[in-house]
């Protein structure tokens, strides 16, 4: 049935987010007088569930796929619809649908939330779009259509100190960061002359004399990918960010925003930059991203150990969950066997990631919007009144930890086990270590929720209130992390096939 | 005609005086023209390489580059404004509400 479509069908699941945003807009400028919250996030969630839909539709039914006529070109080549690309927009449109449905409950008192559904839909748009960009000039429009809506989201909150200042971090950096990207992009022009990812490929093993100006380009577009990831050079604003925003904004920007920085870096440097040529004209972009790995990880491990606020301790750990996805792209070589298996890899344990990471900061907002505290103190002792919750927040420490019978385990034993296989058990070795350390302080959650005493007895009086669409936002993202243990086979050969397929 | 390289050291120079502001300023509105420069830097290389190549590509994308720098440039002034309006002062030093 798929095949009888138009080619620029394979773009439905970009439009339906952008036409849900316009949409939303439209609603909101029509009844700009009624208590719109409801049919705002109601809209919303169906639009993303809609662009879920079709991209599964579209995986199943093989579309870009090599068995069926291979990769869809759009526009000149500047879009490519592949098995990734659409891989990655699943990731973009869960996310989006949890978060929308948690924020109906976390601004159910905002004076206007409208403008914030539109801006999540823009963002995902973004996202979505970075996944088929094929010239780097789709990749800049994209990556700044995902960056603006942000820092306004990380705003959102405008009355509070907190939010605005983390907004203003955010922009900061960002901007900075997206100025050097697209300097980066310039010189890489400059030494290729051209912006299509393949024809880029072509001139960088005939660069020669420019072989300098490209190294500099490309070193400044790892910069821009750094920041998008939230990894080390450019993570300073994320715990800033995390901490301050909105805690559905914070879920948000932690897993889909983060899982679009990695697909442009996928992309871009595995079909622009092929690593052959690239290390021929003595650009080592890979020994690169393994040592901003290796410092990303550690640093948002040891950095979140000692963290008191709840929050804060899940932005570092977001930090450090980057550089585990970054092995994908460091433990490649030219020719290696298991080039795919590593990157797959990262693939899905970005999607596992996107669900378990959301859902823990979702219970954060959970929290905030009974208003018990912000730090692990805080929340002894919550098991008693909220077991549910507390037990699917439990699922997702354990997950994120990467404790054996949860998803997270599985993506993070193939990851290691790729880069083994691939030559690089130092990058295994240190991945291991970390996660080890991790355990400390996502058990020390678990701890306070279960086996602490409340500082007080009246401590806990707030969570009476039981906000429905948070609830089933969290316990739906529980639901999805301990599915996709027996999902996991389906999950990790269609992540294989789409790396394999960049190769 | 001006050979190309030449172009290369004066976008250079361009964007390191940009980078300079952006680290020593502490005014948000000076950093905001001081990645603007940034931004310009590279519309230099992009429409220089484009006469250099003999195709419009780097010019056509030295366009978004601007577009996309403006609309930057207005929700950074929105950022200001509420900073502005909550701080009383755009000195970018001055929220520190969060601490590690």
């Amino acid at each position: 049935m798929v095949d009888q479509l138009p080619q620029w069908a394979a773009l439905a699941p970009v439009l339906a987010l952008a036409a849900t945003g316009l949409l939303l807009l439209l609603i909101d400028a029509i009844k700009p007088s009624a208590r719109s919250n409801t049919s705002m996030a109601v809209t919303s969630a169906l639009g993303a569930l809609v662009s879920l839909a079709l991209t599964v539709w579209f995986v199943v039914a093989g579309t870009g796929h090599e068995d069926t006529g291979g990769a869809i070109y759009l526009f000149a080549d500047a879009i490519k619809v592949d098995t990734m690309a659409l891989f990655f927009t699943a990731i973009f449109a869960s996310v989006t649908a949890l978060v929308v449905v948690a924020a109906h409950d976390y601004f159910h008192d905002h004076e206007s939330p409208a403008e914030f559904y539109s801006l999540v839909l823009f963002s995902a748009t973004g996202m979505a779009l970075l996944a088929v960009a094929n010239s780097l000039a789709v990749v800049f429009v994209a990556l700044e259509m995902v960056s603006l809506p942000s820092y306004a989201l990380v705003g959102f909150l405008k009355k509070n100190r907190g939010s605005v200042e983390a907004s203003l971090k955010y922009f900061l950096v960002g901007a900075v960061s997206s100025a050097i990207f697209v300097f980066g992009i310039s010189l890489v022009y400059a030494a290729t002359g051209s912006l299509i990812l393949s024809d880029v490929a072509e001139g960088i093993e005939t660069v020669d004399g420019l072989a300098g100006v490209a190294g500099a380009g490309i070193v400044m577009m790892i910069g821009g990918v750094a920041f998008k990831t939230a990894s080390v050079p450019f993570h300073f604003w994320a715990p800033e960010a995390y901490e301050g925003a909105p805690a559905p904004v914070s879920a948000y920007l932690s897993s889909a925003s983060k899982a679009a920085g990695f697909v442009v870096a996928f992309r871009v440097f595995t079909e622009a930059f092929p690593i052959g040529a690239s290390i021929s004209a003595g650009i080592d972009w890979v020994l690169a991203f393994g040592i901003l790995a290796v410092v990303t990880m550690t640093l948002g491990n040891f950095a979140a150990a000692v963290q008191e606020n709840v929050k804060r301790m899940l932005a570092y750990s977001s930090v450090g969950h980057a550089g585990y996805a970054l092995i994908g792209l460091a433990a490649i070589s030219a020719g290696g066997s298991s080039n795919d298996a590593v990157m797959g890899a990262a693939m899905a344990h970005l999607l596992v990631y996107g669900f378990m990471n959301t859902g823990a900061f979702l219970f954060v907002a959970m929290a905030e919007r009974w208003g018990v505290g912000r730090t692990f103190a805080d929340y002894a002792g919550l098991a008693k009144r909220a077991p549910i919750a507390c037990v699917a927040m439990a699922v997702f420490m354990f997950s994120l930890a990467g404790l054996p019978p949860f998803a997270g385990f599985f993506s993070k034993y193939f990851l290691f086990m790729g880069a083994i296989d691939n030559g690089f058990v130092w990058l295994a070795a240190v991945g291991a270590i970390n996660s080890v350390i991790s355990l400390y302080y996502y058990s020390r959650i678990v701890k306070a929720m279960f086996l602490d005493d409340p500082s007080s007895e009246s401590a806990l009086d707030a969570v009476d209130v039981r906000p429905t669409g948070l609830y089933g936002a969290v316990i739906f993202a529980a639901v999805a992390t301990v599915l996709l243990l027996p999902g996991f086979g389906p999950v990790i050969e269609t992540a294989e096939a789409a790396a394999a397929a960049l190769f | 005609m001006v050979p190309v390289e030449w172009y290369l050291i004066l976008a250079s120079a361009v964007f390191c005086i940009g980078l300079f502001g952006v680290l020593t300023r502490r005014d948000a509105l000076y950093f905001l023209m001081s990645v603007e420069l940034m931004m310009n830097a590279a519309n230099i290389n992009l429409v220089a390489f484009a006469l250099y190549y003999g195709d419009l590509t780097g010019q056509v994308f030295a366009l978004f580059v601007i577009a996309l720098a403006a609309a930057e440039v207005a929700i950074g002034i929105g950022i200001i404004l509420v900073l502005y309006r909550n701080f009383g002062e755009t000195d970018v030093t001055v929220p520190t509400e969060m601490r590690w």
